[in-house]
């Protein structure tokens, strides 16, 4: 196996565990009401069938990486989950770079480094 | 209705996607977008999202033993990754934007095309490929994996990978759009296209699809339509089902499952056409 494809399989791996074991903990916290959210679970009806625009508008709820500051609240805890498995890929493409660009493989490198440019716009978009 | 009853009726109805998806070779997305978007009251903005992260999730759960086993390509994967990510943060801005009757109807439209491709699509290995074209062969798109049922290594290459590059951009589109995930087009394309072998095609499949989904993913969950009580009980639903379905695997027939696929793909289909038409 090429050591590149080696190193982001390791990332990956270990990337999707933590993001579900993040996922499920923080889902049993929302569901078991361990602490208060933002949106009560009972409210979600009246706004779930709604486009997004909408249900932002009526509900308050963050936009953007607004999610960050709202981690004390059990709906949003589960957002950390989703942002590990978001930002898994930019982590690994990341790391290969420096073992492409060393197996003198520089177009291959130059596609992962806008890949991770690619990844990170949408991110940040 | 009591709202919890709609989280565990997702979980249910998402683990069963899980096993039938494993059983049939698709993934979860597929099912998961048409199925939930005419059963459940969730807006298809929340359902689109939550398909692209299920997607994301069974796509990078399956990597790593996808890749160590060479059954999956980074070489191979990298360039159209690159081609679909950026189409598919298009097709999600398009689908964020589009009146939700005319993102209804082309999703109608597309899960009835993709119940068609995969009713003709047969098992025939389109895999001889006799020289690399320059671009894939500058992108070293090449290698060598170990066949356990052939009990020998498999050489590979691939060809056509400009017209390659242009349909991955499509798929990167649709998948933004529809929240479906992709491994019902980018099997076929890898392997009838470019000649990648069968299992290559599938194993590179799911990692084009981690890296295609991840960029739309962002999109929707920028814009707000991640609801933690759609997401998580599908990602959970879908990943246990799937466990089940891969000890399903040795006694199912798979001829069985994949006309289940299609019927359900069809009433999915329908209903989101009829939707779009406001019936």
């Amino acid at each position: 196996m090429n050591r590149e494809q080696e190193v982001y399989a390791r990332w990956l791996d270990w990337g999707t565990r933590l993001a579900l074991a993040v996922l499920i903990a923080s889902f049993l916290a929302y569901a078991l009401a361990l602490f208060d959210p933002l949106l009560p679970p009972q409210e979600l009806p009246k706004l779930w069938a709604f486009p997004v625009d909408h249900y932002i508008a009526a509900s308050g709820a963050p936009t953007g990486w607004g999610w960050l500051q709202l981690l004390h609240k059990s709906d949003y805890l589960i957002f950390v989950a989703v942002a590990v498995l978001g930002l898994l890929t930019v982590v690994g493409y990341a790391r290969i770079v420096p073992i492409l660009l060393k197996q003198g493989e520089t177009w291959r490198a130059l596609i992962a480094v806008l890949q991770v440019i690619v990844l990170l716009a949408a991110a940040l978009y | 209705m009591e709202w919890w009853v709609w989280p565990i009726a997702l979980f249910a109805v998402t683990f069963a996607i899980g096993i039938v998806a494993v059983l049939a070779g698709v993934g979860g997305g597929v099912l998961f977008v048409p199925i939930v978007s005419a059963l459940f009251p969730f807006h298809l903005d929340f359902v689109r999202a939550a398909g692209l992260l299920l997607a994301l999730t069974g796509a990078l759960s399956a990597a790593p033993a996808l890749l160590r086993g060479g059954l999956a390509s980074l070489r191979l994967a990298m360039p159209l990754a690159l081609v679909g990510s950026i189409t598919s943060v298009i097709g999600a801005l398009i689908g964020l934007a589009l009146p939700t009757d005319a993102v209804q109807l082309a999703l109608g439209i597309t899960i009835l095309a993709i119940a068609l491709l995969m009713w003709r699509s047969g098992a025939s290995d389109h895999s001889q490929v006799p020289a690399s074209d320059p671009l894939a062969a500058a992108l070293r798109m090449n290698g060598v994996y170990h066949d356990a049922a052939l009990g020998r290594d498999v050489e590979w290459r691939v060809h056509r990978s400009r017209t390659a590059l242009a349909v991955f951009a499509g798929i990167g589109l649709l998948a933004g759009m529809f929240g479906l995930g992709a491994g019902w087009a980018n099997v076929p394309a890898l392997h009838l296209l470019m000649g990648a072998p069968l299992k290559l095609a599938v194993g590179s499949s799911g990692l084009l699809l981690s890296v295609v989904d991840t960029s739309a993913a962002w999109i929707y969950l920028n814009r707000g339509a991640v609801l933690p009580i759609v997401v998580a009980p599908s990602i959970i639903g879908v990943m246990l089902g799937a466990k089940l379905g891969a000890r399903l695997l040795r006694r199912a027939r798979p001829v069985l499952v994949r006309r289940i696929v299609i019927a359900l793909l069809l009433l999915a289909g329908g209903r989101a056409l009829l939707k779009g038409f406001g019936v």
